[in-house]
């Protein structure tokens, strides 16, 4: 008995996902387990496998249509199955976002039509395909396709030069042509020498799940959350020389650990000791958490993610520095599983590396708090009362005041200062 | 390096093999007496007595049959047909009995032969003598199909078919004999293995395939549109089966294009195998439908007008190239 089956929802805060690729074909046979489809969520790119064994009859949306879970995406069942009432069905049960990628743009009218049009999801206004043989359909080359894909480009607005007005490759990046086989390749960010007083049109790149997630957890949190910041300005002389040692003595083992690796760790032992700051608001009450784990903002291709090293009080320093490595390196790939990202309850954000000496974070919620780290300066200062060389480092805490008063806040960050100004302690 | 044509080429493999390996012998239609139809055997009746060299009645069957029949027993003919058109009359021995013998078999019998001889037009001489038979024999599993388009290639390429243990059809190009090129000497002893292609001219824009004769006229049209900035990828796959499908699709993934070219007929065959790779295996990659210049679907007229329409030349070559840059 064949059936409709929809989007899964393959993370918690899943609200829509997109079809990124189709590991199945129409007609094959899929085994329990069986990768069906990749998803793209707001998370990560996820496997979606299959729990029964069954035939993939018809595939009802094209790779890079953004649906919302349930809408349907496929149907199931035995091989030779009558399907075309489903299929009718589905048709109008399916109403992707006008986001839908580019080979998603069936119009509505061919969508009534035939079925085979029918099965590729309509989208919400007429398509502006130029293409004189195929109505309703972009007409792409292959590379084009798989150009938008990964730069996220709204086909719908690239005008065709190829034949019957097919978008080909020097539509989408200038690819050489004969007159200019030198061309550079244009991406929507690449400034190229122009002549000046030519006004060139910006470029639209249509938003990944990851830019409408950032987008919308932020704002939520800037609009909902009162934050306030507390600024501190610690001697990082001992922790700079504790990190000298500490990775001399990892040397023979070809092992290392980064300032930020320290900072974890003391961050996770003051969380400890002022847990007030280890907690959420909610409307009912205030959360306080029995267990320290610790988000780490990192920087990825087109975002950032924020991994969770979990039980980081409970962890030595090499073990949170193997931590933070394994995951940063999985959320630049978009490998990480999205129990992976989520349940942190307090984050670091560390811009040192780019020179910044200090900013304010914006918090993560439901984390009560977040740490924003800037670089370690080498800068003069007074001890004794004689003037000698220091390495300093500021650090902002920003603060959900719901949760976190001013004077926790600060109890807060004066613990953190003793720790990051005598490491040692961290031993206790 | 010494230049060479590519009948010497020839020539000079079957005697280093020869006189490396008393097994091999040559067999065919006026390989002996008369130094060979093409004056590929030049000398080698000289040097290696009629035993060796052998010259055979008009009666391709049989000769190839006895050929088969050598080469189970041990030995390691070297069977020469006038031209590939008349491998026809003993297709049956070439795909019932070279091909099929070792698994037919079970192994207790390998087929260490190898066809040779001119293939496809030679001009003027008709329809019958026209054949590219690439077609014919890259379908059969079994058989082995090299088709050099330089001396060197000719050369190495014809050493490791003599020595390898399978049954190959080694197709030359019959315009190709008096062609020169570079050819390592003797003692370099160079073989050429099966399955890897030759980048005759490294490009980004455009992929071209082609073996054979028109690699050469591929390489003439390459070099005029490089004058215009567009640089074509050319390569020559050297043989057919096994063929070296991953540098084509590299290439082909670089390029985003691809034109094959080949003198068989469009339909089916060699070139159509290499459109269907990559078309499966560099999808995503491909900006324009892969396209094919090819000699036109008729039996080859005799006229040498129509003849040249026929043949696939560099016009059209350079029109398909042009078609898929969407110039």
């Amino acid at each position: 008995m064949a059936k409709i089956a929809g989007l899964p929802k393959l993370s918690p805060t899943m609200e829509e996902g997109t079809l990124a690729r189709w590991a199945k074909k129409e007609g094959d046979e899929i085994g329990i387990d069986d990768l069906v489809a990749e998803i793209e969520t707001d998370k990560a790119t996820m496997e979606w496998r299959s729990f029964d064994k069954t035939t993939l009859l018809k595939i009802l949306v094209p790779e890079g249509a953004t649906l919302k879970p349930d809408q349907p995406v496929a149907i199931f069942g035995q091989k030779g199955e009558d399907i075309t009432a489903l299929i009718a069905q589905a048709g109008g049960a399916a109403a992707p976002s006008a986001s839908a990628a580019p080979s998603a743009s069936a119009s509505a009218s061919a969508s009534a039509s035939a079925s085979a049009s029918a099965s590729a999801a309509p989208s919400a206004s007429p398509s502006p395909s130029p293409s004189a043989t195929s109505p309703g359909r972009i007409a792409a080359s292959p590379v084009v396709r798989k150009i938008a894909r990964e730069r996220s480009i709204d086909l719908g607005s690239v005008k065709g030069s190829g034949p019957h007005g097919r978008i080909i490759k020097r539509d989408v990046d200038g690819a050489p042509s004969a007159s200019a086989p030198e061309a550079p390749q244009a991406t929507p960010v690449a400034a190229a020498p122009r002549q000046l007083g030519v006004r060139l049109p910006s470029t639209s790149v249509k938003l990944t799940q990851m830019r409408k997630t950032i987008a919308r957890r932020l704002t939520e949190s800037k609009q909902n959350v009162p934050h306030f910041y507390l600024t501190i300005d610690v001697d990082a002389g001992p922790l700079v020389e504790a990190r000298k040692l500490i990775n001399a003595d990892l040397e023979k083992q070809k092992e290392k650990v980064s300032v930020n690796d320290l900072l974890i760790k003391a961050c996770a032992v003051a969380l400890r000791r002022v847990p007030a700051v280890n907690a959420s608001f909610t409307p009912e009450a205030l959360v306080f958490h029995q267990v320290v784990d610790i988000s780490v903002a990192v920087a990825v291709p087109d975002g950032l993610l924020t991994p969770v090293v979990r039980d980081a009080d409970q962890l030595g320093v090499l073990a949170i520095s193997k931590t933070v490595r394994d995951l940063a390196s999985r959320a630049k790939d978009k490998k990480l599983k999205p129990e992976e990202m989520t349940g942190g309850t307090f984050s670091i954000s560390n811009l040192g590396m780019f020179g910044i000496e200090q900013f304010a974070a914006v918090i993560n919620p439901p984390e009560g708090a977040i740490l924003a780290v800037g670089v370690v300066r080498e800068e003069p200062v007074v001890k004794d009362g004689a003037v000698v060389p220091g390495q300093r480092l500021r650090m902002t805490l920003s603060c959900d005041h719901r949760v976190v008063d001013g004077a926790v806040g600060a109890e807060f960050l004066s613990v953190l200062k003793r720790l990051v100004e005598s490491p040692v302690t961290l031993l206790v | 390096m010494r230049e060479l044509n590519y009948r010497d080429a020839l020539k000079e493999a079957m005697a280093e093999e020869m006189r490396r390996d008393p097994r091999v012998f040559v067999m065919g239609e006026e390989v002996g007496y008369y130094q060979g139809a093409y004056k590929v055997t030049r000398g080698l009746l000289e040097e290696f007595g009629p035993e060796r060299v052998v010259d055979t009645p008009i009666a391709e069957a049989g000769f190839a049959g006895v050929g088969v029949g050598a080469a189970m027993t041990g030995l390691r003919p070297v069977i020469e047909f006038m031209t590939w058109n008349f491998s026809l009359v003993a297709f049956d021995q070439i795909v019932n009995n070279a091909a099929k013998m070792y698994q037919m078999s079970a192994g207790q019998y390998r087929v260490p032969i190898v066809f040779r001889g001119p293939n496809a037009s030679a001009r003027q001489v008709g329809a019958q003598h026209s054949h590219c038979v690439s077609p014919f024999y890259t379908n059969v599993p079994g058989l082995i199909v090299a088709y050099p388009s330089t001396p060197r290639d000719a050369k190495g390429l014809l050493k490791t078919a003599i020595r390898d243990d399978n049954p190959v059809v080694f197709l030359e190009g019959e315009t190709l004999y008096g062609v020169k090129g570079e050819v390592p000497d003797e003692n370099a002893d160079e073989t050429i293995p099966f399955g890897k292609a030759r980048i005759a001219r490294e490009g980004k824009h455009v992929t071209i395939v082609t073996w054979g004769r028109p690699v050469h006229t591929v390489l003439e049209v390459a070099n005029k549109l490089a004058g215009e900035g567009i640089e074509c990828e050319v390569i020559d796959p050297r043989t057919l089966r096994p063929l070296d499908h991953a540098s084509i699709v590299e290439s082909v993934k670089k390029t985003n294009r691809c034109v094959v070219v080949h003198e068989h007929w469009e339909y089916g065959g060699p070139g159509a195998e290499i459109v269907d790779r990559v078309q499966r295996d560099a999808f995503d990659y491909l900006d324009a439908p892969v396209l094919r210049a090819t000699n036109l679907d008729v039996p080859m007229p005799y006229a040498a007008h129509l003849e040249n329409e026929v043949i696939v030349g560099p016009a059209r070559v350079e029109d398909a190239i042009r078609k898929v840059l969407y110039l």
